[in-house]
């Protein structure tokens, strides 16, 4: 098991390797450029050369752009949008679970209520929902992303709440006229981080696809931007003469999603899911 | 368990209730419609007269009152673009969209019933890490990059099926392909870590003390119990399985409420928008109150808790 662990551990720090490269190293390089439009080079293949004899490494897309350079370019996005979502959800998620938690009574009815319908509403028709009203957009969608992820950190660290506000650590300080601010802060909120993270890096993976998956709908990250999603959905026209549009984004969100979700699963105790069932109840 | 199955509906309608709620400030921050609704040269009194048409002149109070009351008659306003009911244009829809998420369920939960148990049968220990490899695989595969992949493998190459639209059998095959593998990567390893937990039991080492076979042991056994967090899940999944119908109805252009509700967006339709999101959380929450139930009757010590 030890050995099928750090195997699985290798393969994710090598998918998410390929992708910093991309995302990291891509834009030093000389011919760099997601936004340029060139008809006359439109719909090269990968390696082919342009007629001014300039080279793209991984084709153009319909409008002549560099696939490379935007692909580079969508995946800072994706990060950026994932990593922001995650940070503001966790942030909420803890806040209102540990509150929830630690004082019970009706703010925690209320705020596990609000947990529950927003659980009501599938998140993908949320997201849509909010979006056609707020606008999209990339810091638009790490917001709205963020606001709308809270309820698993939520719930996670309400019930960790409830079992930390027993220990004697926690009620000694009481005893001693600590105020319950002071409680969560110092006592209660070391104590669920560790965790919290552990569920974040699972989300990160989540959020990405979600955000590819808006923007495949077209309501996320906007055109002149690219997006991993919205790169698929423009390749879609051009799938039976010029399939590579539509995979290599899919190749590149694939090494991502893999990477986090492998990384993330490596970071649990087990390679054991029922941990998982529990945190959904 | 009748206090269990009033208490969950009970639930369930305040779920609604919230649901009806929500949307309606989600279309109060829409702002007023009736800028999408008038010519750009209306006059001042025009645009009075068609506030007060749509009760937009009328308190927050009174008009989510309206809202409400409305709601509950099933009264979504009209379609901003096609004039007919928004509801109607949505439960025109909802079959299709039933049809692919059902079959895409159901298939899911047999394929995963099936090549869960075989896996556990076989003693191969290999056989059983590649088929968990390969569902962590397609977990990693979102549903738009799967759904293209099987139109480029079975439609454009191979040219064996439509990769458009709805009709035939043979339309339905690569869009809950899509989603049901997704269900079944997902069913599996729960499935197979939920049969981990239970092969420790000392149930099952009582079982096999008495001379009971494997095979035995596991059909009759173990997969009882490794069963319940399965249906919990799958229970919880159908929300994630109707948001990838969302996404799967846009791939094959599959006439779905999902697909509505994303041209709707684009149009700005709102009400359209609005009654989509009330239908599809309606059959949501009326789904897991179904599973509850069954959950509850299978489990005891749920519905005594």
């Amino acid at each position: 098991m030890r050995s099928g662990l750090s195997a699985s551990l290798a393969l994710a720090l090598i998918l998410l390797f390929v992708v910093l490269i991309l995302v990291a190293v891509v834009p030093l390089l000389p011919g760099y450029d997601p936004f340029s439009q060139n008809l006359a080079s439109s719909l090269l293949t990968p390696g082919e050369a342009s007629i001014e004899g300039q080279l793209y490494l991984l084709g153009s897309d319909a409008l002549g752009r560099d696939v490379l350079s935007r692909l580079a370019l969508a995946g800072r996005i994706s990060l950026f949008i994932g990593f922001s979502a995650v940070a503001l959800s966790l942030a909420i998620g803890v806040v209102l679970g540990l509150i929830a938690g630690f004082f019970r009574g009706w703010i925690e009815n209320l705020i596990m209520g609000i947990a529950d319908l927003q659980l009501s509403i599938p998140r993908v028709l949320l997201l849509i929902a909010i979006a056609a009203i707020v606008g999209t957009g990339v810091l638009n969608l790490a917001i709205l992303l963020g606001l709308t992820s809270w309820v698993v950190y939520g719930r996670v660290a309400r019930a960790m709440a409830l079992s930390l506000r027993e220990r004697e650590f926690v009620l000694s300080a009481t005893t001693q006229g600590a105020t319950s601010a002071w409680n969560i802060r110092k006592h209660l909120l070391p104590n669920v981080l560790p965790q919290m993270l552990i569920v974040g890096s699972y989300e990160l993976g989540q959020i990405i696809v979600l955000e590819a998956s808006l923007s495949y709908l077209g309501l996320g990250v906007q055109p002149p931007m690219p997006s991993w999603g919205l790169m698929v959905s423009e390749g879609q026209t051009y799938l039976e003469l010029d399939p590579w549009l539509s995979l290599l984004p899919s190749v590149a969100l694939f090494m991502l999603v893999a990477g986090v979700q492998i990384l993330s699963q490596s970071l649990t105790a087990e390679n054991d899911m029922s941990a998982e069932i529990v945190k959904v109840q | 368990m009748i206090y269990f199955i009033l208490r969950r509906t009970f639930q369930s309608v305040l779920t609604v209730l919230g649901v009806v709620t929500f949307t309606f400030f989600l279309v109060r921050l829409a702002g007023d419609p009736t800028a999408l609704l008038l010519p750009v040269e209306a006059s001042d009194e025009d645009i009075a007269r068609l506030r007060a048409a749509l009760g937009l002149d009328q308190s927050w109070i009174v008009q989510y009152w309206k809202f409400l009351a409305n709601a509950v008659s099933g009264d979504f306003g009209v379609s901003l673009r096609q004039r007919t009911p928004a509801l109607d244009l949505v439960l025109e829809r909802l079959p299709a969209t039933l049809e692919l998420a059902l079959t895409s369920f159901v298939l899911g939960m047999v394929l995963a019933f099936g090549i869960g148990l075989a896996m556990r049968l076989s003693t191969s220990a290999r056989l059983r890490s590649a088929v968990l490899w390969l569902a962590l695989a397609r977990q990693a595969i979102p549903v738009f990059s799967f759904g293209l992949i099987l139109i480029l493998i079975f439609s454009v190459w191979l040219r064996w099926l439509p990769s458009l639209g709805r009709g035939s059998l043979a339309h339905l095959v690569l869009p809950s392909l899509t989603l049901a593998t997704y269900e079944l990567a997902l069913y599996l390893r729960l499935f197979n870590a939920s049969l981990n937990a239970e092969q420790s039991q000392d149930y099952v080492r009582t079982a096999y003390s008495k001379g009971q076979s494997r095979t035995k042991v596991i059909v009759a056994h173990m997969l009882p119990n490794a069963l319940l967090p399965l249906i919990t899940v799958a229970g919880i999944n159908l929300g994630l399985l109707l948001g990838g119908t969302v996404v799967t109805e846009t791939v094959f252009s599959w006439p779905g409420v999902g697909r509505l509700v994303v041209q709707s967006v684009s149009q700005r339709d709102y009400p359209v928008i609005v009654a989509g999101v009330f239908i599809i959380s309606l059959t949501f929450v009326l789904v897991n109150l179904i599973v509850d139930i069954i959950y509850a009757y299978l489990d005891p010590r749920v519905r005594l808790s």
